[in-house]
């Protein structure tokens, strides 16, 4: 039932709310395709592999979000991936609760996706240093979102994570991360984020 | 032990013998070893790394604010060397470099920075109202708000016409999370400001995030009025009512996507949004037969510019190749559900 990160998509995440401090931002997890549903799949946690960074300024609007979820949801078939997450920086730093608009996402990829989990991460504590998660991770019971606390358990290896998010931070690589408003702006723009994968599997 | 490289700014580790993407097929990435060892804040100076003059760095500046481009970070770099290295050069110029730069350095929490332009502006203009608004965006940056409220209270004592100071009291309200009150605030300044752009491109913002696509949709009626050739505001306009709903407004925000397509047929959300829209539109139960026949083309026309603009735009690359493919399967797919 849980979800655990990777350092890819902790980093991405985290790249993109540092891109832009002054918006809220938005975007999506996705995990590997599991094979197949094993009678006590709920012990086992869900490995969000990626993050892929949607949009940022003002999130509310329908029409390109419907876009990018059909377009990302094509992607993840041709990649056995599973669009399993979705997470929120709201625009002023304090605000760290999901608002209505996050909760209608999170429901809608849970329709297609039972365990999905709502993300929010909270500016108040995004330091260079990355000493500690920010992220509060909510989950799906019964048409309502629970709220969980997020250690270093919900990641596959936090200190990695810390470390090369800390580093990318350093360098400033956030100013070349792509989301998919930078991919409308100009189609060449690659929401996939290729350059900053390789930078990360270069420092694990 | 990890540093980026001066050239590519990848991560390397020391000793890393890999060849560097962006210098000459000769040269490994050029580690911190190869570089004379630099104090903290310095780096290699902006002009080094980029091999500009001063004059296409306050070039740079200038398009920067004509654009009101918002990249803090950048601004500061090259801002606060050409201040400090090439003050003497910059004639008149230096004043609004000043105020540019402070802005963008309490952007980035630069607060030394911020003061120490603030100091010179005070200087050069005491009394100036420009420079009391500045003096008040600083104690907001501290978020001391009551005290750059009073600021503003003493800018409006003076000059009650001074709408710098009433757009910064308004947006301390945001800033404290009181929606409500700024979108009041801002209704009865735009009662009186009628023809601030800015002012009305901010409450449709401030509606959106409260849901209230009705009102925002006014705002942008407003902006499109006064502006009838930029695309933007119809494709905004066009995006509010795609997600207000509902037949009626699915065929007004097509036909607006369809406009602002004709003010600038580059622009992909409105070609995006023209094609969700009329495939929305050919979907529904509610429609007769020649509505959802008009719909369906402009759909398939749409589909069709969708993958010519792909096609350009993903030659060459390999990486993009990819995602032409997933946009072709996203279109064949939504047709399907289509029909």
């Amino acid at each position: 039932m849980s979800i655990k990160l990777t350092t890819q998509a902790y980093c991405k995440m985290l790249l993109h709310a540092a891109k832009y401090p002054h918006c809220a931002v938005n975007g999506l997890l996705v995990a590997e395709k599991q094979k197949e549903k094993k009678k006590d799949s709920h012990s086992t946690p869900i490995l969000c592999v990626d993050c892929i960074p949607l949009f940022h300024g003002t999130l509310a609007l329908a029409p390109m979000l419907e876009v990018a979820l059909t377009l990302i949801d094509t992607w993840c078939k041709e990649n056995k991936y599973v669009i399993a997450g979705y997470y929120q920086a709201n625009e002023r730093t304090k605000d760290f609760r999901p608002n209505q608009f996050a909760e209608k996402v999170g429901a809608r990829i849970a329709e297609n996706f039972s365990e999905a989990a709502m993300i929010m991460v909270d500016s108040t504590r995004f330091t260079m240093g990355c000493y500690e998660p920010i992220l509060t991770i909510y989950d799906h019971h019964e048409n309502k979102w629970k709220c969980r606390d997020c250690n270093a358990d919900c990641f596959e290896d936090w200190c990695e994570a810390q470390k090369i998010t800390s580093a990318l931070l350093e360098g400033r690589s956030y100013e070349s991360l792509i989301d998919f408003d930078n991919h409308l702006d100009d189609l060449r723009n690659d929401w996939t984020n290729p350059e900053i994968n390789k930078s990360v599997l270069h420092l694990c | 032990m990890f540093d980026y490289c001066r050239a590519c700014r990848l991560m390397v580790t020391c000793g890393d013998t890999t060849r560097c993407s962006k210098g000459s097929a000769e040269t490994n990435h050029t580690q911190f070893n190869d570089v004379k060892p630099v104090l903290p804040r310095a780096m290699a100076s902006v002009s080094e790394m980029y091999d500009v003059t001063w004059e296409e760095m306050r070039d740079k500046l200038r398009k920067w604010r004509e654009d009101n481009h918002r990249n803090s970070e950048q601004i500061v770099d090259v801002g606060e060397e050409l201040i400090n290295e090439h003050a003497s050069k910059l004639g008149d110029d230096i004043w609004i470099i000043y105020e540019q730069v402070m802005i963008a350095a309490l952007d980035c929490s630069r607060d030394d920075l911020a003061w120490t332009c603030l100091q010179e502006l005070k200087r050069q203009f005491p009394g100036s109202q420009r420079v009391k608004r500045l003096a008040g965006m600083r104690l907001e940056a501290l978020e001391k708000y009551e005290d750059a409220s009073k600021q503003y209270d003493s800018i409006l004592q003076d000059d009650p016409t001074n709408t710098a100071a009433r757009k910064r009291k308004i947006s301390i309200l945001k800033a404290q999370g009181k929606s409500a009150e700024a979108i009041r605030e801002l209704n009865e300044y735009l009662e009186q400001f009628v023809g601030d752009q800015e002012a009305w491109h901010e409450l449709s913002e401030l509606y959106i995030n409260e849901h209230d696509y009705g009102k925002a949709a006014f705002c942008l009626e407003e902006l499109m009025m006064t502006n009838p050739h930029n695309h933007l505001y119809c494709e905004q306009y066009a995006e509010v009512k795609y997600t207000q709903g509902g037949l009626e407004n699915l065929e007004l925000s097509r036909k607006y996507f369809a406009q602002a397509l004709k003010l600038n047929n580059r622009n992909m959300r409105a070609l995006f949004g023209l094609y969700m829209s009329a495939s929305h539109i050919a979907a529904c139960p509610k429609v007769n037969a020649t509505v959802k026949k008009a719909n369906v083309k402009y759909a398939a026309w749409a589909t069709n510019q969708i993958n010519r603009a792909y096609q350009l735009a993903g030659r060459g690359t390999k990486e993009n190749k990819c995602s032409v493919k997933a946009v072709e399967e996203m279109l064949e797919s939504m047709q399907i559900t289509m029909s």
